[in-house]
């Protein structure tokens, strides 16, 4: 990156701010981080899931209240046994949707995006800090641990 | 004046008082724990998961939906569950697309994600208008909201019940900022789901376990009949129910109060992590309304219309009285005691969530962002934080005592929703995921979004002619929820900005805020490990270090998610 008078800033502002980034992050090429295959592999595998997720508990909630809007009478009718509604029930299956979502979203996020996670951190720091390695130690000899 | 009424109800104030006190203690305790903003708007990044979870649980769960919910369904049935839904179903929205990106990319507030890659001053002013539009419209409806209900509760007058609620709030941010907020937040969760969990009990007891036949005694007290197990008694009009629906599914995601919460934890994983607890607590407690309103309906019976007064507020409090004993008897009073006491544990949680959402935007986005250009130091914007809050706490304390009782706030949490589903939700989305979006989109978003909501609610039946009226300001719109025209406004306001700018830096640097919220690389530690450069960074370590008790555990959690030190 081209930001090289950020590192001789007195009063680096908050990294957060991004007229002037600190030097240890300015010093990560993020356009070749963005590139490298594992960061790539991540956003394929995480977009594969929350897109389709996205869209199924939208589509299902809207759907819902749409019925509950237009169509009372259909909501209103008789599920299995008198005094309970297809609504009711249909506002029962948002709640398993949601709890059940959730956790398949946790599972997949501990068991595959976090561990490709750390590689494409792991590379993108490789990939763009030759200038910048002077008294690096990393805290754990540059492992990767496992979750 | 006369601040207290006849029929003081002794027990609720000692029951109160006891829980005041806790949260006090806390907060005393919280107060030695916060020396840099770190502390005081983050926790020092050292609050778990489950612990997030629970507090997210009780900055969220209002005691809108805690006596309002149950009371929707006493009066309409199935109308008022339809908000049970939306209000639990909108957290898979903020998981998938918001949290742990918020966790790895930001620091205190919303604008911080939102104008990471912006022009700072313009996007960071728009970030805040959002923030505080929302903040604004729900804490006067909290505060007006606390002292209907203490006033109905516990006989103490509205204007005492709105200055003591004001006063507590402001005493647990002050002085214990978002450590003493969290605990506070806990607590209440923990009190809330107890006393549903007991309600719940007694009220299936009481039907025989037989949860079905719970919606036929309720069928049969209701004078409506089947149509209360029906949509439509509250909600008549159906493009009003969807546009509800859209706003309660996308609003949450916007809500600065919530999203704040999620900077509080050490990485990604416990974002993640406490979005599952909060799921788990959230859709609980609101599967249990059912118990509580549709319980209270078929208790309670049509005899009680009158008592649970207008929006039905009344009737989760006096469904406890008659399952304690009925009124009069030890246990009923000891009943709606407690559940007082929830209720207003329930309001000063979230309050005080919202009062430092509020010190952020003011402190954080604009005083030391905008108008000192970062030439702060931090311990004045601590101060500045503190002199924020007493502000905007002082501010709706004084809007809420001035509008008085009679002041008509039902649209005002709605409205809350709409401005953060139609300015908030949009912006700090396509600031996430559009590479092209700039600071004049956020810019237009926002202001479409925010614009758009109040004006069309103004217009809207609810505000024009009384909450009671068929007819709007305008003849052909007599929508009451904004959100279906809103919401689409604020991402077509987005995009227009965007359109009409080219912002080369803006795009160049997506690819820094792409990789760091897909990651975590570079996110902000709060465990005392080395961050990236900042004037303090030694200072915050040995903070970090001290308030996060569970620090150890984080660093062994999330090697990955922070970024080794270069220096």
């Amino acid at each position: 990156m081209s930001d090289s008078t950020v590192t001789r800033d007195p009063t680096p502002a908050p990294r957060t701010n991004g007229d002037g980034r600190s030097p240890q992050t300015s010093t990560i090429d993020w356009t070749a981080a963005a590139r490298t295959p594992e960061f790539r592999e991540l956003v394929r595998r995480r977009r594969r899931f929350v897109v389709p997720a996205t869209i199924f508990f939208l589509a299902w909630f809207i759907g819902f209240i749409v019925l509950a809007g237009y169509a009372p009478d259909f909501m209103g009718e008789e599920f299995l046994t008198d005094g309970l509604t297809v609504g009711y029930v249909l506002a029962l299956s948002q709640f398993l949707m949601t709890w059940g979502l959730a956790w398949l979203y946790l599972r997949k996020a501990d068991s595959e995006f976090d561990p490709l996670a750390q590689r494409a951190a792991r590379e993108a720091l490789r990939a763009g800090q030759a200038h910048a390695i002077d008294g690096y130690a990393p805290r754990n000899g540059g492992k990767v641990m496992s979750r | 004046m006369t601040y207290l009424a006849a029929d003081l109800n002794e027990l609720a104030l000692s029951i109160f008082g006891v829980v005041v006190a806790i949260t006090l203690l806390v907060t005393y305790w919280a107060s030695k724990r916060v020396s840099t903003t770190t502390d005081f708007w983050a926790a020092g990044r050292g609050v778990t998961g489950a612990q997030n979870g629970f507090a997210i649980a009780g900055d969220y769960m209002s005691a809108a939906s805690f006596l309002g919910i149950a009371g929707l369904i006493f009066l309409f049935g199935f109308d008022g569950f339809l908000y049970s839904v939306g209000f639990l179903v909108a957290f898979l929205t903020v998981l998938f697309l918001l949290a742990e990106r918020m966790r790895n990319s930001g620091k205190f507030t919303i604008a911080d994600v939102l104008s990471f890659r912006m022009n700072q001053r313009p996007a960071r002013a728009a970030a805040a208008l959002g923030t505080l539009s929302v903040v604004a419209f729900y804490l006067i409806a909290q505060m007006v909201g606390a002292g209907v209900l203490i006033e109905a509760l516990v006989g103490i007058s509205f204007e005492l019940s709105v200055i003591l609620t004001g006063t507590f709030m402001l005493i647990y941010v002050v002085a214990g900022g978002m450590l003493a907020t969290t605990w506070v937040q806990i607590i209440k969760a923990v009190m809330l789901m107890t006393a549903t969990t007991a309600l719940t009990i007694m009220v299936l007891a009481k039907t025989g376990w037989n949860p079905i036949d719970l919606f036929r005694d309720a069928r049969a007290e209701h004078p409506e009949g089947q149509a209360y197990l029906e949509p439509g008694l509250f909600l008549s009009s159906p493009i009003d129910t969807v546009s509800l629906g859209l706003a309660l599914v996308l609003g949450t995601a916007g809500l600065p109060h919530i999203l704040m919460r999620f900077f509080t934890v050490p990485d990604a994983k416990a974002a993640r992590s406490s979005v599952m607890w909060a799921v788990g607590l959230i859709g609980a407690f609101y599967l249990m309304t059912t118990a509580l309103g549709f319980g209270a309906r078929a208790i309670l019976g049509t005899g009680a219309e009158e008592a649970v007064g207008k929006g039905g507020n009344l009737a989760a409090p006096l469904l406890a009285e008659e399952l304690g004993g009925g009124a009069g008897t030890l246990g009923g009073d000891l009943f709606l005691a407690i559940i007082a006491a929830v209720a207003f544990a329930t309001i000063l949680a979230v309050v005080a969530g919202l009062v430092i959402s509020a010190s952020g935007a003011v402190a954080h986005d604009v005083w030391s962002n905008i108008v000192r250009h970062d030439r702060e130091s931090e311990h004045e914007e601590i101060w500045v934080a503190r002199i924020a809050a007493i502000g905007v706490g002082a501010l709706a304390i004084g809007i809420a005592m001035i509008g008085g009782a009679g002041l008509n706030v039902s649209f005002m949490v709605g409205l809350a929703f709409a401005v953060a589903a139609s300015a908030n939700f949009p912006a700090l989305l396509l600031a996430l995921t559009w590479r092209r979006f700039n600071t004049a989109g956020a810019i237009t978003g926002v202001l479409f979004g925010v614009i758009s909501s109040v004006a069309l609610v103004i217009i809207s039946p609810t505000v024009w002619a009384g909450p009671d009226s068929q007819g709007g300001a305008l003849d052909w719109y007599d929508l009451a929820n904004p959100g279906i025209i809103s919401i689409p406004l604020g991402f077509f306001g987005c995009w227009l900005g965007t359109m009409l700018s080219r912002e080369e830096r803006s795009e160049r640097m997506f690819d820094e805020l792409f990789v760091r919220s897909e990651t975590g690389l570079g996110a902000e530690a709060g465990t005392g490990v080395t961050l990236t450069g900042r004037t303090n960074g030694a200072r915050r370590a040995t903070s970090g270090a001290r308030a996060a008790t569970n620090g150890a555990r984080a660093e062994d959690e999330a090697p990955a998610t922070r970024e080794p030190s270069l220096r």
